[in-house]
C-alpha cells in the first residue's frame, strides 16, 4: 500500500553479506526461538498452548498479507479465504493419501499457490483500489462454495464429506512425532521459523528489490526493465504458499474443520492487525498473530467482551493510517524512547526543585 | 429446469432487492465520486441504524416511523462525522487508504453492534409488508414495491441533482480536479460534507430495507455491502445509471437461480462472479499512468 509517509527501510537490501547488526539479531532470535520452544510449553497449560499454536499459524498468514502489502504495495482481502482454501486442500490430502506429515505440508502449500497465483491474476490489469476489491469478491465466492462443499473428513467422492450426524466424520491427524499439543506446538513453531526464513530470502533476494521498485512507482520499474508480470505474480505465489502452508497446520491443529472458522469478516480483521502489528518488518506479523489469536482468548479470560478488541481493530487501522504507518513494530519502541525521556526529564525536574 | 411459473415469485424478490443494490451502489458511487472515498462501512452504517430503530420500537416503545427516521438520520450522523473527522488528514491519500481507513470505522461499528446486540435473531417487519396484492399470480407486498421504486427513483433524483443544482455541479467538478475546484471558489469541504451526509442517509434507508427483505443481523447486514458493491464497481464506480442496471440485474440473477436446485445452493456467488467478470473485461486494456487522479 502506498503510504505516503512509509519509512526508509532500516537496513540497505544487501544480500549474502551479514554485518554485524544481522548477527546480533541472529543470536537474539535464535536465543528467542530456543526459550520458545523448550520454556514455553513446561510454563504454560495446554489451552494456552493451543492458542499460541493458533496465533504461530494466523503470523504465517499475516506474513503473506505483510509481503504483499508492505514490500509490493498490494493490499488482498481474500486472505482468510486462501486459508481456507488451504486447509480444504491440506484435509482432502490427509484423507485420500497416507502421505508423512512434511510432504502434505508442503504440497498443500504448492497447490494452494497455483490456486492463489489464480486469484492473483487480475493485479496484472487491476491495481490498487480495484484488486483490493476483486480479492474481496474473490473471498466471497470462495466462501460461498466452500460453505456448500464443507470439509473433507474422511467421507466418499471427490468432496469427501459426510454429515457427522451419520455417523461420519473422522479428525485431522498430526505428525507422528507431535501427537500432544506441547509437542504439536514445537513442530508448529519450528515451521513457522522456516516460514520466516523463505519470506527473508525472497525479501532480501532479486525478488524482494523488484518488490521495491513496483511499490515505490510502477511506471519506473517497468521503464527500469523490472518484469512487473513475473514478480507481482511471484508476490500472490509466495503469499499462498505461505498461507496454505498455514491452512495444512491449522488442519492438524483443530482436527475438525468447519467452515465458520472462516468468517468474511476476518478477511478485514486480519488487515486490521496486520497494518497494526506494521507491514514494513517482517517481525510485524508476529504481533499481528498475538493481536489476531492470543488477544482474544487474553480478554476472554479477563472475563471482558472480545468485541471490544473489534472496535480496537477498528481504531488502530485509523491510527495507522493517520499517523503510524509502520504500525506497533516500529511505533512501540520510539514511543518507549520518548517515555524513557520523558520520565528522565521528570526525574531530571524532581532533582532540580 | 423449474417451469416460468416457479420463475415468477423469485422475479420480484430479485427485483426487491435488485432496487436496494442499486440504492446502497448509487449511495457509494456519488460519495466516491465526491471525496475519492469509497465508503466500505456503508452496509455496517445501515445495520446499525436498523437495529437502533428496532431497539427504540421493541424496548423503548417508539412508534414505528419516528424509530425508522432515526435509523436514517443515524446512517447520515455517523456518516458525516467520519467525513468530517478523517476526510480531511486523508484527502491527498491513494483511493486505497481512504478505503482501508473506512474499514475501521466498519469494524468500530461491527464491534459494538455484536458487543450490545449479541447474535440473536431478531426480526423488523415494516408496516409495509403486511400489504400485499397480486400480479397475476404472484403476492407481492409493498416492502418489495419499496425496495425497487427507491432503487430507481434515488438514481434518477440523484442523476438530475448532479445535473442541474448548483451543489450538484460542484461535486462533479470535485469528482474531476481538487484542487482546481477550490482554486474556482468552491467549498470544497462543505461539498464533501454534503456528499457524505447523503450517501450515509441513503445507507440508513438502505439499511432499513434491508433488514426487512433480508434478515436484521449486524454481520449480515454489513456485508451485503460487498453485493452493492459489485453493482457499483460494475459501473467502474462512475455512471449512475449502469450501477442501477447493474444492482437489479444483480438482484434479479440472485434470486431467479434459486429454484434451480442444481445450482441452488451457489446462488450467492452471483454479485462476486458477475462483479470479477466484469472487472476482469473492463480492464483488458489497461493503462500505466503517473496522473494524479488514480
Amino acid at each position: 500500500m502506498s503510504v505516503a509517509t512509509e519509512p526508509k527501510p532500516r537496513s540497505p537490501l544487501s544480500p549474502g553479506r551479514l554485518s554485524s547488526g544481522d548477527t546480533r539479531r541472529a543470536i537474539v532470535i535464535v536465543a528467542l526461538l530456543a526459550f520458545v520452544l523448550f520454556a514455553i510449553p513446561s510454563l504454560l497449560s495446554v489451552f494456552w498452548l493451543k492458542v499460541l499454536t493458533g496465533a504461530a499459524i494466523y503470523s504465517i498468514v499475516a506474513l503473506g498479507l505483510g509481503i504483499l502489502m508492505g514490500r509490493v504495495g498490494l493490499v488482498s482481502l481474500g486472505q482468510i479465504a486462501v486459508l481456507a482454501l488451504g486447509a480444504w486442500v491440506a484435509a482432502k490430502l490427509f484423507f485420500d493419501t497416507g502421505l508423512p506429515f512434511p510432504i502434505v505440508l508442503l504440497l498443500s502449500g504448492l497447490i494452494t499457490m497455483v490456486l492463489g497465483t489464480f486469484v492473483g491474476l487480475p493485479a496484472l490489469r487491476l491495481g490498487g483500489l480495484y484488486l483490493a476489491l476483486i480479492t474481496l469478491m474473490m473471498a466471497g465466492a470462495i466462501t460461498v462454495v466452500i460453505a456448500t462443499t464443507d470439509f473433507p473428513n474422511g467421507g466418499s467422492g471427490f468432496l469427501g464429506h459426510v454429515e457427522s450426524s451419520l455417523g461420519g466424520g473422522d479428525s485431522i491427524r498430526r505428525p507422528a512425532i507431535a501427537e500432544t499439543d506441547p509437542a504439536y506446538f514445537r513442530y508448529t513453531i519450528i515451521v513457522t521459523a522456516l516460514m520466516f526464513l523463505v519470506a527473508l530470502w525472497h525479501v532480501r533476494s532479486k525478488a524482494g528489490r523488484a518488490w521495491e521498485a513496483i511499490r515505490q512507482s510502477e511506471p519506473a520499474a517497468l521503464a527500469a526493465g523490472v518484469n512487473m508480470t513475473l514478480y507481482k505474480l511471484w508476490a500472490f505465489a509466495l503469499a499462498s504458499f505461505l498461507t496454505g502452508v498455514a491452512g495444512a497446520l491449522l488442519a492438524a491443529n483443530v482436527g475438525d474443520l468447519f467452515n465458520y472458522q472462516f468468517p468474511t469478516s476476518q478477511n478485514i480483521t486480519l488487515l486490521a492487525v496486520v497494518l497494526m502489528g506494521g507491514i514494513y518488518s517482517i517481525w510485524g506479523a508476529v504481533i499481528a498473530g498475538l493481536l489476531f489469536r492470543y488477544l482474544p482468548e487474553l480478554l476472554d479470560s479477563w472475563n471482558l467482551p472480545s468485541d471490544l478488541l473489534t472496535i480496537l481493530f477498528g481504531v488502530g487501522v485509523l491510527q495507522v493510517l493517520l499517523t503510524a504507518p509502520a504500525g506497533i513494530v516500529e511505533q512501540f519502541p520510539k514511543d518507549m524512547a520518548r517515555l524513557g525521556r520523558f520520565i528522565g526529564r521528570l526525574v531530571g525536574i524532581g532533582k532540580r526543585t | 429446469m423449474p417451469s416460468w411459473d416457479e420463475f415468477q415469485p423469485f422475479i420480484v424478490t430479485g427485483l426487491a432487492l435488485g432496487g436496494v443494490y442499486a440504492l446502497s451502489g448509487v449511495g457509494l458511487v456519488v460519495l466516491y465520486r465526491a471525496t475519492g472515498v469509497l465508503n466500505l462501512a456503508f452496509g455496517a452504517v445501515g445495520a446499525m441504524g436498523a437495529l437502533i430503530a428496532w431497539e427504540l420500537i421493541n424496548n423503548a416503545g417508539w412508534d414505528e416511523y419516528p424509530a425508522y427516521g432515526i435509523c436514517i438520520l443515524f446512517g447520515g450522523v455517523v456518516t458525516l462525522a467520519y467525513g468530517l473527522l478523517f476526510g480531511p488528514p486523508l484527502a491527498n491519500r491513494d483511493p486505497l487508504v481512504k478505503a482501508t481507513a473506512s474499514l475501521g470505522l466498519a469494524l468500530i461499528l461491527l464491534g459494538t453492534m455484536s458487543w450490545i446486540w449479541s447474535d440473536k435473531a431478531r426480526s423488523m417487519v415494516l408496516p409495509t409488508s403486511n400489504e400485499n396484492f397480486m400480479v397475476s399470480d404472484v403476492l407481492v407486498n409493498y416492502t418489495q414495491v419499496l425496495g425497487f421504486a427507491f432503487g430507481v427513483v434515488v438514481m434518477i433524483v440523484t442523476a438530475a441533482f448532479l445535473r442541474y443544482t448548483g451543489l450538484g455541479t460542484a461535486m462533479r467538478a470535485l469528482a474531476n480536479d481538487r484542487e482546481i475546484t477550490a482554486t474556482l471558489g468552491v467549498p470544497v469541504r462543505r461539498v464533501e460534507a454534503a456528499a457524505w451526509a447523503g450517501s450515509g442517509l441513503l445507507a440508513g434507508v438502505a439499511g432499513l430495507l434491508l433488514s426487512n427483505l433480508v434478515g436484521l443481523d449486524a454481520t449480515t447486514l454489513t456485508f451485503l455491502v460487498i453485493s452493492s458493491l459489485a453493482a457499483a464497481l460494475i459501473a467502474r464506480l462512475q455512471s449512475l445509471v449502469v450501477t442501477l442496471i447493474a444492482g437489479i440485474v444483480v438482484g434479479v440473477v440472485n434470486a431467479m437461480i434459486t429454484p434451480i436446485l442444481s445450482i441452488s445452493e451457489y446462488r450467492d456467488m452471483t454479485p462476486f462472479v458477475l462483479a470479477i467478470v466484469a472487472l476482469l473485461w473492463l480492464s483488458r486494456h489497461r493503462e500505466i499512468s503517473i496522473s494524479r487522479s488514480a
